[in-house]
């Protein structure tokens, strides 16, 4: 992948993973007030949801990352 | 294809890197859900059979389960086959990679399976809103409007940035398709929570108006979702699959402006007979005649394409599926005109009759054209020379008809039995039959329909291995390419 | 200048709106007047907002998937009418958020199921449907008989629906989780509650736990009851 393309999925993400951060916000609020076990179970999985993606987000940029740096080492 | 005129600028750049990972797993996600769906389906047909199965269990009973069995067939299987082959397709026809980045797509994919998962859950748990193909509870029908607006922009955004200046014929239906789900589910969803913190919400709307709005959205969900999403599938793959262009350009135009109008108006034919105003009612059946005439458009156009290639459908499976499809299409939207006739109505309303067509178009068109597009999809994405076997597909593809012929036959039989016993006087003037000896009669005829959900579950799983085979068997490897050992991060420069 | 549909098709935000232009017609010519065409719902007598202890079981009701079904929706058709009773009007579910018309009989219209059977025959029926109709298809709900109803919130509820034009007074909701006990026990007085809600029909519950199955049997009991169609008259019903 080139420079700029790395940049742009760079900044991508970096919004992706925010929105995503605040949705699971969301969840833990709407968890912490719960009337009932749907809105719970509800708020939970969705801040389990952002915690999993924004994860897979740092795991896919650091990957990409260390196979860069590979290809600059064999160019 | 159908672009009359040469591209404006000769193609001196390399055609971009398309984001395929994003279709990979949208089409994984749409074969899960394909077995699921039909799992519970069949799950739920036993217990119209043998109402025991259920156990007492809340969690299990018909109520609970069908929900799962509608979204889960509707909204994970075609939602999943729609998002994967309209990101394919936009890519390809627009020759732009996809707007908004890997991560946007990622979002938008893990995003939609979650609300999915979580519906399911909420009807399981006993949560559903209580309206048809719109149970999910109001927070969770938020999320779906979140992820449905980052769809709506990864597809806009990348019509914006094509290189090719025409947009393609599918990407009208597929864009009709987003946008107006994204207004039906919107308007039909308009509640007042109890609370923020509660799964409770009461629609704004009551009684007789809701009525409306409600089928407005339910038969604009089998219009838009289940038709105009399928079609734009239809004119990419076919023409693809049979190497023809689309069969007339003009007949597009005409049958996509009067489809998308006139399908819009067709709700009240759920509603004959009913409170609903007559002038309604009226005006509902009138439009869904009318439909069967740029439903009939898309046919003609789906089914001509074929003109000069007609022996493809002896070599290649695959296409037969889609082709079918189409066939079945039609069968379909003649079906549902007639069915919107209020006198036919007078008979078919309540019965099992709306079942089987509901059925014939389900499986018969939209799981077909699915079928016949993830078919030609899966060697594509996954750079193999083809499926690892075009007799399983065969197989797939009869046991499949067959099983959809007793579902829709049975249910011809079932409902207009039971249309006729309701309506039944004997010679002194009393009804003759109860309601239970309605029961007591279709009896047989759920077994049969049981057999026919089987055997379409059973071609699926078929489908499933043969899809599995061919992206891990050497023997669909490409011949003579060899690719290099390289460390996992950079193979995502591919993306 | 001659109209080309290329136009549209170089014009991805052209192609959009006249797409939202085209489907918003339909929608808008077929909901619009049933807001505003008054005698939409027609003016009869008789029709009363849900009792809080009934609203619970409607909500039970819901979730279950009842409508799933069956109906709720008399048809204007000779044979229905003589199985079911009398048509259903659009007055009588007005005060339904969500309405529960149903598209399915799986199991028979209950529209006017209200009165028809005993309470006692409801409590049998939904633990055990088969031991009364052996040909039913209808699952068990007994675990309702042994689930306490949440009702904490019950009054948020009504408060809910007065917001979106149901015609629960203050004292409705004041008296909300009150009115559920009263009706869920027999033994209660239930003058206040009977002023509140005319042809609230009292549960057979035990009077000490309010259950799941109490609040969908006051449901069930008051379906097709409010309107006296022998004192209304055609004019009243005409839309």
């Amino acid at each position: 992948m080139r420079e700029r393309e790395r940049d742009m999925a760079d900044t991508g993400e970096f919004f992706v993973g925010i929105l995503v951060a605040v949705l699971g916000l969301v969840g833990l609020v709407l968890a912490s007030g719960a009337l009932d076990d749907e809105i719970y179970l509800f708020g939970l999985s969705l801040a389990g949801f952002a915690f999993l993606f924004d994860m897979m987000l740092v795991k896919k940029h650091y990957d990409r990352a260390d196979a860069a740096r590979v290809k600059v080492r064999h160019d | 294809m159908i672009d009359a005129h040469a591209p404006s600028a000769p193609l001196l750049t390399a055609p971009p890197i398309y984001n395929e990972q994003i279709v990979k797993n949208f089409t994984i996600a749409s074969m899960f859900w394909a077995i699921v769906a039909f799992l519970v389906g069949c799950t739920i047909a036993a217990e119209l059979c043998w109402p025991g199965l259920s156990m007492g269990l809340s969690f299990l009973n018909f109520g609970r389960l069908r929900p799962v069995h509608t979204s889960a067939a509707i909204f994970a299987f075609g939602g999943n086959a729609l998002l994967g082959t309209s990101f394919y397709v936009v890519q390809r026809t627009c020759r732009a990679r996809l707007f908004g980045g890997s991560a946007f797509a990622d979002f938008i994919f893990w995003g939609y399976n979650f609300f999915i998962v979580m519906a399911a859950l909420s009807y399981v748990m006993g949560y559903s809103r209580g309206q048809e193909y719109s149970e999910p509870p109001w927070h969770v029908t938020i999320f779906l409007v979140v992820i449905w607006v980052c769809y709506i922009v990864a597809f806009i955004g990348t019509l914006i940035k094509r290189a090719e200046p025409h947009i393609y014929v599918a990407n009208w239906f597929y864009l009709a398709f987003m946008v107006t789900v994204a207004i039906l589910v919107l308007v039909n969803n308009a509640a007042l929570p109890i609370s923020m913190y509660s799964a409770h919400a009461y629609v704004a709307y009551g009684g007789v108006q809701n009525a409306l709005i409600q089928w407005w959205y339910g038969h604009n969900a089998v219009g838009f979702f289940l038709t105009a999403g399928f079609l734009g599938m239809m004119y990419y793959f076919i023409p693809k699959q049979a190497n023809r262009p689309v069969y007339s350009y003009r007949l597009s135009i005409v049958h996509f402006w009067s489809l998308i109008f006139m399908y819009i108006w067709a709700g009240p034919h759920h509603l004959h007979y009913t409170a609903l105003p007559d002038w309604t009612q009226t005006l509902g059946m009138a439009f869904s005649i009318m439909l069967w005439m740029p439903s009939w458009g898309g046919m003609i156009n789906g089914l001509m394409t074929l003109s000069g290639a007609w022996d493809k459908l002896r070599t290649d499976p695959s296409l037969r599926f889609s082709v079918t499809a189409v066939g079945f299409y039609g069968m379909s939207t003649f079906e549902g005109p007639v069915m919107s006739i209020r006198d036919v109505n007078a008979l078919a309303h309540y019965t099992d009759w709306v079942i089987g067509h509901v059925h014939s178009g389900a499986l018969g068109w939209v799981a077909f054209i699915s079928f016949g597009a993830i078919y030609y999809l899966v060697p594509a994405l996954w750079k193999r020379a083809g499926l690892y076997s075009n007799k399983l597909v065969a197989w797939h593809y009869w046991i499949a008809t067959l099983g959809i012929v007793f579902y829709m036959t049975s249910m011809w039989v079932a409902g207009i039995m039971q249309g006729l016993m309701w309506r039944a006087y004997d010679k002194f003037g009393f009804l003759q039959y109860s309601f239970v000896e309605s029961v007591s009669a279709v009896h047989p005829y759920y077994i049969i329909r049981l057999l026919g959900g089987l055997m379409f579950l059973a071609g699926a799983l078929i489908m499933v291995f043969n899809l599995i085979m061919t992206v891990r068997s050497p023997s669909t490897q490409v011949v003579g390419r060899s690719y290099p050992a390289v460390p996992g991060g950079a193979l995502m420069a591919g993306e | 200048m001659q109209f080309r549909h290329e136009w549209i098709e170089k014009n991805a935000f052209l192609l959009l709106v006249l797409t939202i232009a085209t489907v918003a017609v339909g929608g808008i010519v077929e909901a619009v007047p049933l807001f505003t065409i008054e005698t939409t719902v027609e003016h009869v007598k008789g029709v009363r907002p849900y009792s809080p202890l009934e609203l619970a079981g409607r909500n039970i009701y819901i979730r279950e998937g009842c409508y799933l079904c069956h109906s709720q929706q008399i048809r204007a058709l000779k044979d229905e009418v003589e199985r079911y009773g009398h048509y259903s009007l659009a007055a009588e579910s007005m005060y339904d958020h969500p309405f529960q018309w149903g598209s399915k009989r799986i199991g028979p219209d209950l529209s006017r199921v209200g009165g028809k059977y005993s309470n006692d025959w409801h409590y049998a029926h939904l633990t055990n449907p088969t031991a009364l109709v052996p040909e039913t298809l209808m699952p068990r709900y007994g675990f309702m008989a042994e689930t306490p109803l949440e009702y904490a919130e019950i009054d948020r509820h009504l408060k809910a629906n007065k917001a979106l034009g149901v015609p629960y007074t203050d004292a409705d909701i004041a008296n909300a989780r009150a009115d559920l006990e009263t009706q869920a026990n027999p033994q209660a007085d239930s003058a206040g509650l009977l002023g509140r809600y005319p042809k609230a029909v009292m549960a057979s519950g035990d009077g000490r736990v309010v259950t799941e199955m109490d609040a969908l049997v006051a449901y069930l009991q008051v379906l097709g009851t409010m309107v006296n169609f022998a004192d209304t008259t055609t004019e009243q019903m005409k839309q």
